[in-house]
Protein backbone atom coordinates (compact mmCIF):
# COMPACT_ATOMS: atom_id res chain seq x y z
CA UNK A 1 0.00 0.00 0.00
CA UNK A 2 1.20 3.20 -0.34
CA UNK A 3 3.08 4.75 2.39
CA UNK A 4 0.81 7.97 3.15
CA UNK A 5 -1.77 5.70 2.97
CA UNK A 6 -0.58 3.17 5.11
CA UNK A 7 0.35 5.46 7.81
CA UNK A 8 -3.16 7.53 7.79
CA UNK A 9 -5.17 4.07 7.61
CA UNK A 10 -3.37 3.19 11.02
CA UNK A 11 -3.38 6.76 12.89
CA UNK A 12 -7.47 6.75 11.96
CA UNK A 13 -7.77 3.32 13.37
CA UNK A 14 -5.33 4.02 16.38
CA UNK A 15 -7.68 6.73 16.88
CA UNK A 16 -11.20 5.61 16.87
CA UNK A 17 -10.40 2.61 19.26
CA UNK A 18 -9.07 5.00 21.81
CA UNK A 19 -12.45 6.51 21.99
CA UNK A 20 -14.76 3.42 21.65
CA UNK A 21 -15.03 0.36 24.13
CA UNK A 22 -15.18 -3.06 21.83
CA UNK A 23 -13.18 -6.16 21.73
CA UNK A 24 -13.51 -8.13 18.84
CA UNK A 25 -12.76 -5.25 16.59
CA UNK A 26 -9.24 -4.83 18.59
CA UNK A 27 -8.83 -8.39 18.74
CA UNK A 28 -8.64 -8.50 14.77
CA UNK A 29 -6.49 -5.76 14.33
CA UNK A 30 -4.33 -7.70 16.70
CA UNK A 31 -4.12 -10.60 14.09
CA UNK A 32 -3.85 -8.22 11.35
CA UNK A 33 -0.81 -6.16 12.76
CA UNK A 34 0.67 -9.41 13.59
CA UNK A 35 0.58 -10.73 10.69
CA UNK A 36 1.93 -7.66 8.74
CA UNK A 37 4.67 -7.64 11.47
CA UNK A 38 5.22 -11.28 10.96
CA UNK A 39 5.33 -10.78 7.22
CA UNK A 40 8.08 -8.06 7.16
CA UNK A 41 10.06 -10.73 8.36
CA UNK A 42 11.53 -9.11 11.71
CA UNK A 43 13.69 -11.12 13.52
CA UNK A 44 12.94 -12.79 16.70
CA UNK A 45 14.30 -10.15 19.24
CA UNK A 46 12.21 -7.39 17.56
CA UNK A 47 9.17 -9.90 17.21
CA UNK A 48 9.47 -10.71 21.26
CA UNK A 49 10.47 -7.04 22.32
CA UNK A 50 6.72 -6.27 20.32
CA UNK A 51 5.36 -8.66 22.59
CA UNK A 52 6.67 -8.45 25.87
CA UNK A 53 7.00 -4.87 26.44
CA UNK A 54 3.70 -4.07 26.27
CA UNK A 55 2.55 -6.40 28.49
CA UNK A 56 3.69 -4.30 31.04
CA UNK A 57 1.26 -1.23 30.40
CA UNK A 58 -1.43 -3.56 29.77
CA UNK A 59 -0.69 -5.64 32.93
CA UNK A 60 -0.87 -2.53 34.35
CA UNK A 61 -4.50 -1.01 33.37
CA UNK A 62 -6.59 -4.06 33.50
CA UNK A 63 -5.35 -5.28 36.71
CA UNK A 64 -6.00 -1.57 38.37
CA UNK A 65 -9.33 -1.49 36.46
CA UNK A 66 -10.84 -4.74 37.35
CA UNK A 67 -9.12 -4.73 40.66
CA UNK A 68 -9.15 -1.21 42.16
CA UNK A 69 -11.67 0.30 40.29
CA UNK A 70 -15.44 0.44 41.78
CA UNK A 71 -16.97 -1.70 38.86
CA UNK A 72 -14.45 -4.02 38.33
CA UNK A 73 -15.30 -3.89 34.84
CA UNK A 74 -13.13 -7.17 33.60
CA UNK A 75 -14.34 -6.48 30.21
CA UNK A 76 -13.72 -3.08 29.60
CA UNK A 77 -10.04 -4.03 31.31
CA UNK A 78 -9.70 -6.22 28.40
CA UNK A 79 -10.35 -3.61 25.28
CA UNK A 80 -7.48 -1.40 27.41
CA UNK A 81 -4.78 -4.57 27.05
CA UNK A 82 -6.30 -4.99 23.98
CA UNK A 83 -5.36 -1.34 22.98
CA UNK A 84 -2.11 -1.15 23.96
CA UNK A 85 -1.15 -4.39 21.76
CA UNK A 86 -3.02 -2.77 18.84
CA UNK A 87 -0.97 0.56 19.20
CA UNK A 88 1.98 -1.62 19.20
CA UNK A 89 1.43 -3.64 16.51
CA UNK A 90 0.11 -1.55 14.06
CA UNK A 91 2.48 1.10 14.44
CA UNK A 92 5.44 -1.26 13.66
CA UNK A 93 3.48 -2.92 10.86
CA UNK A 94 3.90 0.61 9.46
CA UNK A 95 7.45 1.67 10.45
CA UNK A 96 8.82 -1.78 10.35
CA UNK A 97 7.88 -2.29 6.52
CA UNK A 98 8.73 1.20 4.95
CA UNK A 99 11.95 2.33 4.88
CA UNK A 100 11.95 6.27 6.34
CA UNK A 101 13.28 7.21 3.23
CA UNK A 102 10.10 5.74 1.48
CA UNK A 103 7.54 7.25 3.44
CA UNK A 104 9.18 10.97 3.63
CA UNK A 105 9.27 10.92 -0.19
CA UNK A 106 5.77 9.72 -0.55
CA UNK A 107 4.15 12.46 2.16
CA UNK A 108 5.95 14.90 -0.07
CA UNK A 109 4.93 13.53 -3.48
CA UNK A 110 1.65 11.85 -2.67
CA UNK A 111 0.66 14.10 0.75
CA UNK A 112 2.10 17.31 -0.41
CA UNK A 113 3.90 18.00 2.71
CA UNK A 114 6.30 20.66 2.11
CA UNK A 115 9.96 19.44 1.00
CA UNK A 116 11.86 20.88 3.89
CA UNK A 117 9.32 19.10 6.61
CA UNK A 118 10.08 15.57 4.35
CA UNK A 119 13.53 16.08 4.50
CA UNK A 120 14.75 17.78 7.27
CA UNK A 121 13.33 15.30 9.65
CA UNK A 122 14.57 12.69 7.74
CA UNK A 123 18.12 14.16 7.90
CA UNK A 124 17.90 14.17 11.76
CA UNK A 125 16.39 10.71 11.66
CA UNK A 126 19.44 9.43 9.98
CA UNK A 127 21.63 11.26 12.51
CA UNK A 128 20.50 8.96 14.92
CA UNK A 129 23.81 6.50 14.98
CA UNK A 130 25.60 9.73 15.77
CA UNK A 131 23.33 11.10 18.52
CA UNK A 132 23.46 7.92 20.47
CA UNK A 133 27.46 8.01 20.62
CA UNK A 134 27.20 11.93 21.33
CA UNK A 135 25.04 11.02 24.25
CA UNK A 136 27.47 8.51 25.42
CA UNK A 137 30.43 10.40 24.78
CA UNK A 138 28.90 13.65 27.08
CA UNK A 139 28.21 11.06 29.61
CA UNK A 140 31.89 9.13 29.74
CA UNK A 141 33.79 12.75 29.71
CA UNK A 142 31.30 13.48 32.63
CA UNK A 143 32.26 9.74 34.32
CA UNK A 144 35.86 11.12 34.11
CA UNK A 145 35.35 14.08 36.07
CA UNK A 146 33.86 12.24 38.88
CA UNK A 147 30.37 13.93 37.46
CA UNK A 148 27.38 11.19 36.91
CA UNK A 149 25.53 12.92 34.21
CA UNK A 150 22.00 11.33 34.06
CA UNK A 151 18.33 12.49 32.23
CA UNK A 152 17.50 14.72 35.41
CA UNK A 153 20.82 16.84 34.93
CA UNK A 154 21.08 20.19 32.80
CA UNK A 155 24.57 19.87 32.19
CA UNK A 156 23.47 16.55 30.05
CA UNK A 157 20.75 17.98 27.77
CA UNK A 158 22.93 21.50 27.74
CA UNK A 159 25.78 19.31 26.14
CA UNK A 160 23.62 17.78 23.25
CA UNK A 161 21.63 20.78 22.42
CA UNK A 162 24.75 22.41 21.74
CA UNK A 163 25.84 19.09 19.02
CA UNK A 164 22.35 19.85 17.53
CA UNK A 165 22.57 23.33 16.74
CA UNK A 166 25.92 22.63 15.01
CA UNK A 167 25.01 19.61 13.36
CA UNK A 168 21.67 21.16 12.10
CA UNK A 169 23.42 24.35 10.66
CA UNK A 170 25.97 21.28 8.71
CA UNK A 171 23.69 19.19 7.48
CA UNK A 172 21.16 22.44 6.61
CA UNK A 173 24.41 23.55 4.43
CA UNK A 174 25.41 20.06 3.30
CA UNK A 175 21.85 19.78 1.81
CA UNK A 176 22.14 23.04 0.07
CA UNK A 177 24.99 22.73 -1.02
CA UNK A 178 23.65 19.52 -2.98
CA UNK A 179 20.79 21.78 -4.61
CA UNK A 180 17.89 21.51 -1.94
CA UNK A 181 16.56 24.68 -2.34
CA UNK A 182 13.09 25.84 -0.10
CA UNK A 183 9.74 25.86 -1.67
CA UNK A 184 10.79 25.36 -5.12
CA UNK A 185 9.85 22.75 -7.24
CA UNK A 186 11.54 19.67 -7.04
CA UNK A 187 11.66 16.91 -9.60
CA UNK A 188 11.12 13.59 -8.44
CA UNK A 189 13.73 10.85 -8.62
CA UNK A 190 11.92 7.85 -7.46
CA UNK A 191 8.39 8.13 -7.95
CA UNK A 192 6.08 6.76 -5.46
CA UNK A 193 2.80 5.56 -7.27
CA UNK A 194 -0.44 6.30 -5.64
CA UNK A 195 -3.07 4.10 -7.39
CA UNK A 196 -6.70 3.57 -7.43
CA UNK A 197 -6.02 -0.07 -5.43
CA UNK A 198 -4.39 1.77 -2.96
CA UNK A 199 -7.65 3.94 -2.20
CA UNK A 200 -9.49 0.73 -2.89
CA UNK A 201 -7.41 -1.15 -0.13
CA UNK A 202 -7.62 1.94 2.43
CA UNK A 203 -11.39 2.15 2.09
CA UNK A 204 -11.62 -1.07 1.96
CA UNK A 205 -10.07 -1.57 5.35
CA UNK A 206 -11.37 1.23 7.10
CA UNK A 207 -14.79 -0.03 6.27
CA UNK A 208 -14.30 -3.35 7.41
CA UNK A 209 -13.31 -1.97 10.38
CA UNK A 210 -16.58 -0.23 10.77
CA UNK A 211 -18.66 -2.79 10.01
CA UNK A 212 -16.89 -5.47 12.75
CA UNK A 213 -16.99 -1.89 14.91
CA UNK A 214 -20.75 -1.41 14.88
CA UNK A 215 -21.70 -5.51 14.46
CA UNK A 216 -19.19 -7.05 17.05
CA UNK A 217 -19.08 -6.00 21.33
CA UNK B 1 10.15 37.98 15.70
CA UNK B 2 10.45 35.68 12.85
CA UNK B 3 7.15 32.89 12.77
CA UNK B 4 8.88 31.11 9.71
CA UNK B 5 10.80 28.11 9.61
CA UNK B 6 13.74 27.27 7.64
CA UNK B 7 15.45 23.70 7.07
CA UNK B 8 17.72 24.24 9.49
CA UNK B 9 15.61 25.42 12.20
CA UNK B 10 13.21 21.75 11.03
CA UNK B 11 16.40 19.81 11.32
CA UNK B 12 17.18 21.25 15.15
CA UNK B 13 13.65 21.08 16.07
CA UNK B 14 13.88 17.00 15.07
CA UNK B 15 17.10 16.54 16.57
CA UNK B 16 15.88 17.79 19.78
CA UNK B 17 13.10 15.53 19.34
CA UNK B 18 15.07 12.51 19.15
CA UNK B 19 17.94 13.52 21.64
CA UNK B 20 15.44 13.89 24.50
CA UNK B 21 14.47 10.50 23.23
CA UNK B 22 17.24 9.09 23.45
CA UNK B 23 18.37 10.59 26.63
CA UNK B 24 15.33 9.28 28.27
CA UNK B 25 14.86 5.63 26.79
CA UNK B 26 15.55 6.00 30.71
CA UNK B 27 12.36 6.73 31.69
CA UNK B 28 10.79 3.39 30.20
CA UNK B 29 12.99 1.20 32.93
CA UNK B 30 11.56 3.99 35.27
CA UNK B 31 8.18 3.77 33.91
CA UNK B 32 8.22 -0.45 34.40
CA UNK B 33 9.51 0.47 37.74
CA UNK B 34 7.09 2.26 38.85
CA UNK B 35 4.34 0.05 37.79
CA UNK B 36 5.34 -3.21 38.89
CA UNK B 37 5.73 -1.77 42.36
CA UNK B 38 2.57 0.54 42.45
CA UNK B 39 -0.13 -2.27 40.51
CA UNK B 40 -0.17 -4.29 43.90
CA UNK B 41 -1.50 -1.49 45.67
CA UNK B 42 -4.04 -0.59 43.07
CA UNK B 43 -1.75 3.37 42.48
CA UNK B 44 -0.11 0.95 38.93
CA UNK B 45 -1.60 3.53 36.35
CA UNK B 46 0.49 6.25 38.20
CA UNK B 47 3.37 5.22 36.72
CA UNK B 48 2.49 6.66 33.49
CA UNK B 49 1.92 9.94 35.19
CA UNK B 50 5.07 10.27 37.45
CA UNK B 51 7.40 9.72 34.19
CA UNK B 52 4.61 11.52 31.76
CA UNK B 53 7.15 14.61 32.13
CA UNK B 54 9.60 13.54 31.03
CA UNK B 55 7.91 13.18 27.19
CA UNK B 56 6.98 16.34 26.77
CA UNK B 57 10.45 17.87 27.68
CA UNK B 58 11.45 18.65 24.01
CA UNK B 59 8.34 20.86 23.53
CA UNK B 60 8.72 23.57 25.90
CA UNK B 61 12.64 23.28 25.62
CA UNK B 62 12.04 24.42 21.77
CA UNK B 63 9.81 27.22 22.65
CA UNK B 64 12.55 28.18 24.91
CA UNK B 65 15.54 27.80 22.03
CA UNK B 66 13.16 29.16 19.08
CA UNK B 67 10.96 31.45 20.69
CA UNK B 68 8.54 31.94 17.63
CA UNK B 69 4.71 30.57 17.67
CA UNK B 70 4.80 26.89 16.19
CA UNK B 71 8.16 25.67 17.92
CA UNK B 72 6.94 23.94 21.29
CA UNK B 73 4.58 21.97 18.74
CA UNK B 74 6.93 21.24 15.98
CA UNK B 75 9.73 20.11 18.74
CA UNK B 76 7.50 17.57 20.33
CA UNK B 77 5.77 16.22 17.09
CA UNK B 78 8.73 15.93 15.21
CA UNK B 79 10.94 14.59 18.03
CA UNK B 80 7.68 11.95 18.02
CA UNK B 81 8.39 11.29 14.53
CA UNK B 82 11.56 10.96 14.95
CA UNK B 83 11.17 8.12 17.79
CA UNK B 84 9.05 6.21 15.36
CA UNK B 85 11.62 4.93 13.39
CA UNK B 86 14.02 4.58 16.65
CA UNK B 87 12.62 1.26 17.37
CA UNK B 88 10.44 2.87 19.94
CA UNK B 89 8.04 0.39 21.08
CA UNK B 90 5.04 2.22 19.83
CA UNK B 91 6.11 2.94 16.02
CA UNK B 92 3.37 5.19 14.24
CA UNK B 93 1.00 5.51 17.71
CA UNK B 94 3.88 7.59 18.68
CA UNK B 95 2.52 10.48 16.06
CA UNK B 96 -0.84 10.69 18.20
CA UNK B 97 0.86 10.74 21.82
CA UNK B 98 3.03 13.62 19.97
CA UNK B 99 0.44 15.75 18.45
CA UNK B 100 -1.48 16.00 21.72
CA UNK B 101 1.62 16.58 23.86
CA UNK B 102 2.28 19.24 20.97
CA UNK B 103 -1.02 21.13 20.68
CA UNK B 104 -1.23 21.03 24.97
CA UNK B 105 2.35 22.54 25.30
CA UNK B 106 2.01 24.78 22.44
CA UNK B 107 -1.16 26.28 24.11
CA UNK B 108 0.55 27.26 27.16
CA UNK B 109 2.88 29.74 25.28
CA UNK B 110 0.32 31.06 22.83
CA UNK B 111 -2.10 31.76 26.10
CA UNK B 112 0.88 33.78 27.33
CA UNK B 113 0.82 35.29 23.26
CA UNK B 114 3.94 34.27 22.97
CA UNK B 115 6.14 36.52 24.87
CA UNK B 116 6.85 34.69 27.90
CA UNK B 117 10.13 32.28 27.40
CA UNK B 118 10.48 32.38 31.36
CA UNK B 119 8.98 30.97 34.13
CA UNK B 120 5.33 32.33 33.03
CA UNK B 121 5.41 31.05 29.32
CA UNK B 122 6.55 27.62 31.35
CA UNK B 123 4.37 27.15 34.18
CA UNK B 124 1.58 28.17 31.60
CA UNK B 125 2.96 25.34 29.20
CA UNK B 126 2.65 22.88 32.20
CA UNK B 127 -0.75 23.98 33.37
CA UNK B 128 -1.65 23.39 30.17
CA UNK B 129 0.07 19.92 29.12
CA UNK B 130 -0.78 18.56 32.26
CA UNK B 131 -5.09 19.13 31.38
CA UNK B 132 -4.62 18.44 27.90
CA UNK B 133 -2.95 15.18 27.97
CA UNK B 134 -4.72 14.20 31.18
CA UNK B 135 -7.83 14.53 29.34
CA UNK B 136 -6.49 12.31 26.41
CA UNK B 137 -6.02 9.23 28.96
CA UNK B 138 -9.22 9.69 30.25
CA UNK B 139 -10.42 8.27 27.31
CA UNK B 140 -7.15 6.39 25.45
CA UNK B 141 -6.39 4.85 29.03
CA UNK B 142 -9.31 4.44 30.45
CA UNK B 143 -9.00 6.88 33.09
CA UNK B 144 -12.75 7.30 33.07
CA UNK B 145 -13.31 4.27 35.20
CA UNK B 146 -10.98 5.23 37.79
CA UNK B 147 -12.60 6.37 41.03
CA UNK B 148 -12.42 10.23 41.39
CA UNK B 149 -9.99 9.62 44.39
CA UNK B 150 -7.73 7.84 42.31
CA UNK B 151 -7.94 10.36 39.50
CA UNK B 152 -7.33 12.95 41.67
CA UNK B 153 -3.97 11.82 43.19
CA UNK B 154 -2.88 10.55 39.31
CA UNK B 155 -3.70 14.24 38.35
CA UNK B 156 -1.12 15.89 41.04
CA UNK B 157 1.69 13.03 40.09
CA UNK B 158 1.28 14.23 36.98
CA UNK B 159 1.50 17.90 37.59
CA UNK B 160 4.30 17.49 39.73
CA UNK B 161 5.89 15.01 37.43
CA UNK B 162 5.07 18.25 34.28
CA UNK B 163 6.51 20.79 36.95
CA UNK B 164 9.58 19.07 37.35
CA UNK B 165 10.83 18.13 34.27
CA UNK B 166 8.93 20.54 31.29
CA UNK B 167 9.31 23.64 34.46
CA UNK B 168 12.32 23.06 36.60
CA UNK B 169 14.29 21.12 34.36
CA UNK B 170 13.71 22.55 30.78
CA UNK B 171 14.21 26.62 32.91
CA UNK B 172 17.67 25.07 34.22
CA UNK B 173 18.67 23.91 30.62
CA UNK B 174 17.27 27.17 29.27
CA UNK B 175 20.10 29.17 32.28
CA UNK B 176 22.90 27.18 31.10
CA UNK B 177 22.42 28.19 27.29
CA UNK B 178 21.77 32.02 28.42
CA UNK B 179 25.25 31.83 30.18
CA UNK B 180 26.74 30.22 27.04
CA UNK B 181 24.82 33.00 24.51
CA UNK B 182 23.55 30.77 22.64
CA UNK B 183 19.58 32.48 23.46
CA UNK B 184 19.53 35.92 24.92
CA UNK B 185 18.29 36.54 28.27
CA UNK B 186 14.30 36.57 28.78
Amino acid sequence: MNPSLKLLLVLLLSLEISFTQKLVVNLLLIAVGLGLVIATRPGLLTLLRLLVVPAIPAATLSITIGLFTPGHDWFFAAVLASRVYVYVLLGSAVTLSTPPLRLARSLEQNAHLPAKFAYGTLAAINLLPRIVTAVKTIKAAGQMRGVTLSFWSPRLYFKAILSAITWSEQLAQAMESHGFVENQPRTVAQPIPLSKIDWLRFVGSFGLAQVVLIAFP
Amino acid sequence: MSTRYHLKDIILLALIGIIFGVIYYAGDFIYNGFSILLTPVGLGPMANDLTMGLWCMAGPMAAMLLRRPGAAFLGEFLGAAGEMFLGGQWGAANLISGFVQGVATELGFAVTRYKHYDWLGLASSTFFATLITFGWDWFRNGYAHFSLGLNLILLVARFISMFVFCGVLVKLIANLLERAHVIKPA
